[in-house]
């Protein structure tokens, strides 16, 4: 596999967002399957583009429903799966049907990593649209660090002036200050249950 | 209107606000981390201070509890983490969710915009506890610090979202 750039779904979705409403990319999955970086990408295609947008799953659609998907609406952000992996001849039908594939709104094929071969050897019209918008995706970077965390964790109980093991134990004993702060306290700590 | 008076109707208010908060339905912890990054990146774009959303804004997740926080727990001074204005302002804030079917509620926040040195009031907080307080009057459930530890205004119950517009359009124009 020819190298690509990574990029957090984020930034593939704000190059959409630079590019205009219309533009094809393709985005290569992190695991064969995985349902959650593609939520997450419909998630941000849809804040940012501020536009809805749809998956639609391409192994299990006709060539007339995809048609009628892709137009009706024609205008949002559509997010073709190509799911663990289609085969030549699925590929070698959709680039027959490129044509109907032409839309208002923004396109983005999703595929599982090893599909991007078959992409341009059964599929050349297709990749052509494409050209070199092809990303991996890349880790989201959103999440708290352990150190970031634990910065945080000292950071509250010198606010407070107790402990963490204090928290917990005043929370139990339903004896806890009642400012946000603390409420994000016990969830740092991993203790939401007591709230 | 008696000081009894004024308890009841605080109370009132809290109630309702409770009832608000469990209307209140969200995506889940990380679509609503999603929608408000490309709400600050959107800002971003129209602003001459640089700030870098993606990196500023940090996710936990723990127990059926999600944290969402930009910048310092409590603010103590400016710091890189905190997101900038070109009036000098500063913001910082966490949400906390808990999950629900599809998608989360708001248990908790804090929207803390400290306004640029000399400036008086010297900070707005926007608070929301997770639990009323044993006398609403003086601490409403919802309400907000005008600058002043110990006073706080009742306010009603907005999507996380909706306290950032009341910030970047509301108060950071007026300074």
């Amino acid at each position: 596999m020819p190298d690509f750039s990574t990029e957090p779904l984020f930034e593939i979705a704000r190059r959409l967002e630079i590019r205009g409403e219309t533009g094809w990319l393709a985005v290569l999955s992190p695991a064969a399957d995985s349902a959650a970086d593609l939520d997450q990408l419909q998630s941000e295609l849809q804040s940012i583009l501020q536009m809805p947008s749809r998956v639609i799953q391409l192994e299990r659609s006709t060539f007339e429903e995809l048609r009628e998907a892709l137009h009706h609406p024609h205008n949002d952000a559509v997010i073709l799966s190509g799911g663990t992996g289609l085969t030549q001849e699925k590929w070698r039908s959709l680039d027959l049907m490129r044509s109907a594939l032409e839309r208002r709104g923004p396109v983005v094929l999703w595929l599982s990593p090893g599909d991007i071969g078959n992409l341009t050897d059964h599929a050349p019209n297709i990749r052509s649209f494409i050209g070199g918008s092809i990303f991996l995706a890349g880790p989201d970077g959103g999440f708290m660090t352990e150190a970031e965390r634990q910065e945080r964790l000292k950071e509250l109980s010198e606010h407070f002036g107790f402990s963490g093991d204090e928290a917990v134990r005043r929370a139990a004993a339903n004896e806890s200050p009642h400012e946000p702060e603390f409420v994000e306290w016990l969830v740092l700590l991993g203790r939401g249950d007591l709230l | 209107m008696t000081l009894e008076r004024a308890r009841e109707l605080a109370e009132a208010l809290d109630t309702k606000t409770d009832s608000e908060l469990g209307g209140l339905r969200l995506g889940t912890p990380s679509q609503v981390l999603t929608q408000i990054r490309a709400y600050l990146q959107r800002r971003s774009d129209t602003m001459n201070v640089r700030n870098n959303p993606i990196q500023l804004l940090k996710l936990y997740r723990s127990n059926g509890f999600a944290q969402i926080d930009l910048g310092p727990s409590i603010d103590k001074g400016p710091t890189p983490d905190h997101f900038r204005f070109d009036s000098g302002a500063r913001l910082s804030f966490g949400i906390t969710l808990r999950d629900v079917e599809r998608g989360s509620q708001v248990v908790a926040f804090r929207y803390h915009y400290e306004f640029r040195d000399g400036q008086l009031p010297r900070y707005l907080r926007f608070d929301l506890n997770e639990e009323p307080h044993s006398d609403p009057l003086r601490e409403p459930r919802c309400h907000l610090h005008p600058g002043i530890d110990d006073v706080r205004i009742p306010f009603s119950v907005h999507n996380p979202i909706e306290i950032l517009d009341r910030i970047f359009f509301v108060v950071e124009r007026a300074t």
